[in-house]
């Protein structure tokens, strides 16, 4: 038999659910009310966006360069790596997507036309993210404390961003595709083998994503 | 740490004083029953920590100070061995907020590991896990889950030689590749091995541990209750009657008392996150310890489940 064989996902995970949620709480708490701030902005680019899309294309990659910065400097590399030695790299990977969403706003041209599908599935993303995401602690029988939000946490900011980007229609979209589709599959395991409800949460967003990618029109 | 005067008499307390003294009360690290590391002789409490999981805490305050009691409560029921690895996130450090609290106990024997697949990164590595428990040498390292161990063990060894740690030894678990361990175990000079080993997974009882007994290698046992598993398998079932001879009182202590009283164990290493349970664990290394026939007998119970 080969070695593989003998490893369960639960086998992959260094911490406890305890220890895990309460670095989040005591994460939110330490940084609130940042978490409004964030929601704020967010919304502050997004619902132009999604009316004018022509009018905010260097407005949007912007805001979430700034959110995964963010998440990765102060979230993945100062607080997570602390008990998932495997956060360094997500954090570099965080970096490089930033990185890449400062590139696009260089870049920013005409958007791509974008289908309706497409355009409101990525709507429907954002919202998701933006708004619904902090509430999943509770469905999940979690303390409110230990919400994920959009610029904070990687999952809601994931979320948000590929629905942001499916909403303008970037022609760069493949390229922002890749670190947050690995990272949603990391994350969903994650919550998995630590049996958290939250887990379909990122398999969810990386399904809608690829249906509405898929979705020419 | 070096072994101490006192370490000695408090182990070999155990085999002279016992027969002679009435029991002693709980939290006397001499009425815990010990087994010599073969090398050397050293007596070692049967009952060891294991930091997987339940030390990586991050700098969480509040659970820093859980595992720092945690450890004090190890201490002062008698324990020794602690074992961690570079592997195990910010376990390292907690040990050596727990071991600051309690002034580093002179009954401390450190048992680390190196994990780093380049082995020009080993000795930089144990440095840095030797920075974190905040010790000024390991007791023993053991080159973690046999990583580059053709290159580590040299490296090892001659640290061994040079007086920068007492033991060298390799570990695995949950039964992978046993074979490699076994080569190692009849070829290299190593004082110690780690594997799992319990009353579900026996394979070792073959090869590993009767090699071991040849050896003179002395064996801590990982893993003891499958991460929890078993216990939360066997807890609602009975414990039989029959073990309550040992002095075992629960599921933790009857699987405890199965591995420790394999002649070729020298220790086993439960994991906890919870004072009651490092003390219940403690009590296993207590009483006495089952004999063959008994041993027999708590696999045919347990298989029957
Ligand atoms: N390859 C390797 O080198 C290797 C591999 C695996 C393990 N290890 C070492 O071996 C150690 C032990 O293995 P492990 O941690 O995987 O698993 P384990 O010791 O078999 O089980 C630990 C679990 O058992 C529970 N537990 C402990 N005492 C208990 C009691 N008296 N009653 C009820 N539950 C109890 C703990 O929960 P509570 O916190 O609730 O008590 C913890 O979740 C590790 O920590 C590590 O140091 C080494």
């Amino acid at each position: 038999m080969s070695d593989w064989a003998t490893y369960t996902l639960a086998d992959f995970l260094m911490f406890s659910p305890r220890v895990y949620f309460r670095l989040i709480e005591r994460y939110n708490q330490a940084l609130w009310p940042l978490q409004l701030v964030f929601i704020a902005g967010a919304l502050a680019v997004l619902v132009p966006a999604a009316l004018h899309p022509s009018r905010v294309r260097i407005a949007v990659p912007s805001i979430f360069a700034l959110a995964w910065g963010f998440c990765a400097w102060q979230f993945l590399w100062m607080r997570y790596a602390s008990i998932n030695w495997a956060m360094s790299y997500a954090a570099a990977a965080f970096f490089i997507q930033t990185g890449l969403l400062v590139l696009t706003a260089l870049l920013a041209r005409e958007p791509a036309s974008v289908g309706g599908l497409r355009r409101y599935g990525g709507i429907g993303l954002a919202v998701f993210g933006l708004l619904a995401y902090p509430f999943i602690a509770l469905l999940a029988g979690r303390s409110p404390a230990s919400a994920e939000t959009f610029g904070m946490m990687p999952d809601p900011t994931v979320a948000t961003t590929l629905g942001a980007m499916l909403m303008v229609g970037r022609r760069t979209l493949w390229l922002l595709l890749p670190i947050p589709i690995i990272w949603c599959a990391y994350s969903g395991l994650t919550l998995w083998a630590m049996e958290d409800p939250g887990a379909l949460a990122p398999f969810a967003v990386v399904v809608a994503t690829l249906v509405f990618v898929a979705a020419r029109r | 740490m070096i072994i101490t005067r006192r370490a000695v008499v408090q182990g070999l307390g155990f085999a002279v004083s016992l027969p002679l003294m009435p029991r002693l009360t709980r939290g006397q690290p001499a009425d815990l029953i010990t087994k010599p590391i073969p090398r050397s002789g050293e007596p070692m409490p049967v009952v060891g920590l294991g930091t997987w999981i339940t030390f990586n805490v991050g700098d969480d305050p509040v659970l820093k100070d859980e595992c720092a009691a945690v450890i004090a409560a190890f201490f002062e029921g008698g324990g020794r061995m602690i074992d961690s690895s570079p592997m195990y996130g910010s376990s390292q450090p907690t040990i050596g907020h727990g071991l600051r609290k309690l002034d580093y106990p002179e009954r401390l024997f450190s048992a680390e590991k190196v994990w780093i697949s380049d082995p020009a990164g080993g000795a930089a590595q144990i440095e840095a896990s030797r920075g974190y428990w905040g010790v000024g040498k390991f007791d023993l390292v053991q080159v973690h889950n046999l990583v580059s161990w053709e290159e580590h063990l040299p490296a090892l060894f001659d640290m061994k030689a040079a007086g920068q740690l007492r033991y060298v030894g390799i570990t695995t678990s949950e039964g992978r590749r046993h074979r490699e361990i076994e080569r190692v175990m009849a070829s290299q000079p190593i004082d110690f091995v780690q594997i799992t080993y319990n009353v579900l997974d026996r394979e070792p009882e073959d090869r590993i541990l009767p090699l071991a007994r040849e050896k003179g290698i002395a064996v801590i046992v990982n893993r003891p209750f499958r991460q929890g598993d078993l216990i939360r398998q066997f807890e609602d079932a009975p414990l039989p009657d029959w073990v309550a001879e040992t002095g075992a009182r629960n599921w933790a202590q009857f699987l405890l008392k199965f591995i420790i009283s394999h002649p070729a164990v020298t220790c086993a290493i439960p994991a906890t996150t919870r004072v009651d349970h490092v003390r219940e664990n403690l009590d296993a290394a207590r009483g006495t310890l089952p004999d063959e026939t008994m041993r027999r007998r708590m696999v045919d119970y347990v298989e029957a489940l």
